[in-house]
């Protein structure tokens, strides 16, 4: 399939997931969302990758999974903690940076 | 992946179109979904998808990666986080806000494809032999002679995660409030 598709196919998951997360208020589904962007640059990478026969977008796709991975954990653990003190899942009531 | 085309009789283009488009929808119904179990069953079947997509343009390594460490690992610690925390439902309410987000979007949406489609796209001549591209030898071969300074990095970037998320959870607000009050 050529190029128009996989860049329309990844904008639109790119989009889909900036749209996630400006409408949610939920924070786990906001970290989803980021989590679908990330996965459409990924897309995107690999592909190109494989039209112009060279392996570096691979390379760089899988630096991003690790990146991905390791920022899901810390946020996971952050809004762990703020449902520990607060008891609220609402990023609209989350507004004072004390504890 | 001439094999997956041909055991089920598809060219290999209505095979790609297929499961793009599957992902799409599953990305909808990430957003879409109220409760956030279910956007979190939806996000696996997209991670299911793009590891498809991954393995039709010849990056077997990457699909294994992106299944092992996305649906199952990522995915399954949302799941807890989720089982720990209560998935409580949301109540949406169609403000103005949101059908401006909603603008917004599909307008960058636009921007994106029309700029995409607009730039021209340099064609580089690589040197990777065609039976091995995309496989674990490949990968590694590239990862330990070009990018091994990436990889060093990342090993440190993975650490510092590991310890962070342990002092997170580990020591709670409690001594910071003690030596506050």
């Amino acid at each position: 399939m050529g190029e128009q598709f996989v860049l329309l196919i990844s904008a639109s998951i790119f989009c889909v997931g900036t749209a996630g997360f400006v409408i949610r208020k939920n924070p786990l589904i906001m970290f989803m969302s980021v989590e679908l962007m990330l996965n459409s640059v990924n897309f995107l990478l690999v592909s190109y990758s494989s039209f112009l026969n060279s392996l570096d977008g691979q390379i760089f796709a899988l630096m991003i999974m690790t990146v991905a991975a390791a920022e899901v954990v810390v946020g996971l653990a952050i809004i762990l903690t703020i449902f520990r003190t607060r008891h609220d899942m609402d990023v609209d009531h989350i507004d004072v940076l004390k504890g | 992946m001439l094999e997956i085309a041909t055991v089920f009789d598809f060219t290999h283009d209505a095979v790609i179109f297929v499961v793009g488009v599957t992902a799409v929808l599953a990305s909808l119904g990430v957003i879409l979904c109220s409760s956030p179990i279910y956007s979190a069953l939806y996000l696996i079947g997209h991670m299911i998808c793009l590891a498809l997509l991954f393995l039709l343009y010849n990056a077997e390594f990457l699909a294994v990666v992106q299944i092992i460490v996305y649906a199952g690992a990522v995915m399954i610690l949302f799941l807890f986080i989720i089982a720990l925390l209560g998935g409580k439902k949301e109540i949406q309410e169609n403000s103005l806000h949101r059908s401006m987000a909603f603008a917004f979007v599909f307008t960058l949406l636009g921007e994106l494809y029309l700029s995409a489609t607009v730039g021209p796209t340099k064609q580089v001549q690589g040197e990777i032999p065609a039976e091995m591209f995309g496989s674990a030898k490949a990968i590694g071969l590239e990862l330990f002679s070009k990018h091994i300074v990436a990889f060093e990095l990342a090993s440190c970037l993975l650490l510092v995660a590991a310890v962070g998320v342990i002092c997170l959870a580990k020591f709670s607000f409690a001594p910071l409030r003690r030596r506050v009050r």
